[in-house]
């Protein structure tokens, strides 16, 4: 006891004792959920045997009814579309006005921040104010293509089978675009400006400027940044509860709301711990590589 | 940065401003929609600024039981700062002072936790918690795992602040006969308070816009927080625009308030915090 007390009072197991209470939080409601999910995917479990601790274990079938279910290639089709536009579009434009406030006028930096507006907000409120916007027949977003000319009829975004995913889509771009900004800003603030001079006196043009020396220098922020926007697309839930709810029949379904859906609306909870354990499989490895970018970073 | 002429510097400037009210549209849209009569509401072509303004607030507090809503995100929301901070802060203050391989190992960890969607995480959470027969006290249960999401990321962020705080001064406090929980609480947590409150209350913000974790756990009504509540009016077959848009207004209008204030601080704990 005296020993402990020494050690904890006035040595290095006061470190110790702090980030193991965290951890030890983190590994009971975080860890092992984690490992608990695997298990629940080997098991049969349905509203009876939920509350039991014996469940019968039932091998790989909930993995085989998943692969077969007609909506499984579907939805892993929506899911790569859905993480593909969204992380292509939000990165760029992310970029675009990355580059842009860069620029020398008066008042950019607060300008910019006034984007995080959106990231700060509640992702269900930003459904619903999508779900208006884009509402078929009073939605201002009709109105503004009708009036420019785009189209002749309405667009049914949230009730059109084939476009009911790209309305989820937009309004995920808008929610990722300024977190996509801030951290692409701080890395283009990393570059120092005499490179960019030194370039300028040799003849450079602003396009080679940008692709000799913007993009090669800013490569493992880019890394940091794609995964990232990989990992919050596949974290995105709220927006689909928003807008969809993952149809017309499960036309805007993807993994992370199927996997959802299965459990809670259909009490399928095996299967919807095998399309877990498929996602988390996914998310592990793209956090790995965020991990791996940021640690690079160190060393440059 | 780059130097151009003062014409061309307010040219970019109205560009700016430009971009930031694209941008920004959908917030102004809820607000305007908020202030309109139903009528005016579905009128074609819709009307970019209401002539008949009318605040329906009191109405749609009443109607849509806002209150007991709202009540519920904030007990959920102070909750889980609350666990955070406990936790969170001490770690922190020990991942940013201690070089090692286990530490390292630690802070792996803490990121690797950081990046796992709630959606995934619910189920196992909600049979682990029927089994304990934690779904009796669903606000609990809720606080709990959400502040088990939001932990690594407050980790991320006061640990950037703590490293700022230099080692001497707390050696000196424990020259001076402090034991290291007296230098840490009197020395440590009092130099880094600001990013230690910023984080907390980037937490709190999150909080309240928790939703999978409350729709998952809460099924009664009474516990339910805003977010359950406004997914309850909206959906495809929502009508009432006005109210839900005055719902979403009377619901964000302190946490942009509140960032507005704070935008400065929390982005540069965020950008400090997150990549590195």
């Amino acid at each position: 006891m005296l020993r402990f007390n020494r050690v904890f009072r006035d040595g290095g197991g006061f470190d110790s004792v702090l980030v193991l209470l965290a951890l030890a939080y983190l590994v009971a409601f975080s860890a092992f959920p984690l490992i608990y999910n695997l298990v629940i995917s080997f098991q049969s479990v349905d509203l009876f045997t939920i509350a039991t601790f014996d469940r019968p274990f039932v091998g790989l079938e909930n993995y085989r009814d998943i692969v077969n279910d007609p909506l499984f290639w579907p939805v892993v089709r929506n899911t790569i579309l859905f993480v593909g536009l969204s992380v292509v579009f939000q990165l760029g434009i992310g970029l675009a006005l990355a580059l842009f406030f860069r620029l020398d006028f008066p008042g950019s930096t607060w300008l910019r921040g006034l984007f995080l507006a959106g990231w700060i907000m509640p992702g269900l409120v930003v459904g619903a104010i999508w779900g208006w916007l884009l509402a078929g027949d009073f939605g201002v977003v009709n109105w503004l293509i009708q009036s420019l000319g785009l189209t002749q009829q309405k667009i049914f975004w949230l009730s059109d089978p084939s476009i009911s995913i790209y309305s989820v889509i937009i309004a995920n771009i808008w929610l990722g675009v300024p977190f996509n900004m801030i951290l692409l800003s701080v890395g283009l603030a990393a570059i120092p400006a005499d490179v960019y001079e030194a370039a300028e006196l040799d003849g450079a043009t602003r396009l080679q400027r940008f692709f000799t020396i913007t993009l090669p220098m800013m490569r493992a922020q880019l890394g940091a940044v794609i995964s990232l926007g990989i990992i919050f697309t596949l974290q995105q839930f709220d927006l689909f509860a928003a807008l969809t709810q993952g149809g017309p029949s499960n036309a805007s379904n993807v993994l992370q709301y199927w996997s959802w859906e299965l459990a809670f609306r259909e009490y399928r909870i095996g299967h919807g711990s095998v399309v877990s354990v498929f996602m988390i499989i996914v998310v592990i490895f793209v956090a790995t590589a965020y991990v791996r970018s940021t640690r690079h970073e160190h060393v440059v | 940065m780059l130097s151009s002429t003062p014409w061309k510097r307010w040219l970019l400037l109205a560009i700016a401003v430009l971009l930031v009210a694209i941008y920004l549209f959908p917030l102004y849209w809820m607000y305007v929609t908020a202030l309109k009569t139903n009528t005016e509401t579905f009128a074609n072509p819709p009307t970019l600024w209401p002539h008949h303004a009318e605040l329906k607030v009191a109405r749609v507090w009443n109607d849509m039981g806002m209150g007991s809503f709202i009540q519920n995100s904030l007990v959920i929301a102070c909750g889980t700062v609350a666990i955070v901070v406990l936790f969170g802060t001490g770690c922190a203050y020990g991942l940013a002072r201690v070089r090692s391989v286990w530490m390292d190992v630690a802070l792996f960890l803490v990121l690797m936790l950081q990046v796992l969607p709630p959606s995934l995480l619910i189920t196992p959470i909600f049979v682990a918690f029927s089994q304990l027969g934690l779904l009796s006290w669903p606000r609990t249960g809720t606080i709990l795992a959400t502040a088990a999401n939001k932990l690594p990321l407050y980790i991320v962020l006061v640990r950037a602040a703590f490293t700022q705080v230099p080692r001497e001064l707390e050696e000196a406090a424990l020259v001076d006969g402090n034991s290291r929980i007296g230098a840490f609480l009197s020395i440590s947590v009092p130099l880094a308070r600001n990013g230690i409150l910023v984080s907390a209350i980037l937490i709190f913000l999150q909080a309240l816009g928790e939703y999978v974790y409350s729709r998952s756990l809460i099924t009664d009504r009474a516990y339910q927080p805003a977010t359950v509540g406004l997914q309850f009016f909206v959906g495809p077959n929502a009508s009432d625009w006005t109210g839900i848009m005055t719902f979403a207004a009377i619901y964000v209008t302190p946490i942009l308030i509140i960032f507005v204030l704070l935008q400065r601080r929390i982005v540069s704990g965020l950008t400090s915090g997150a990549l590195k």
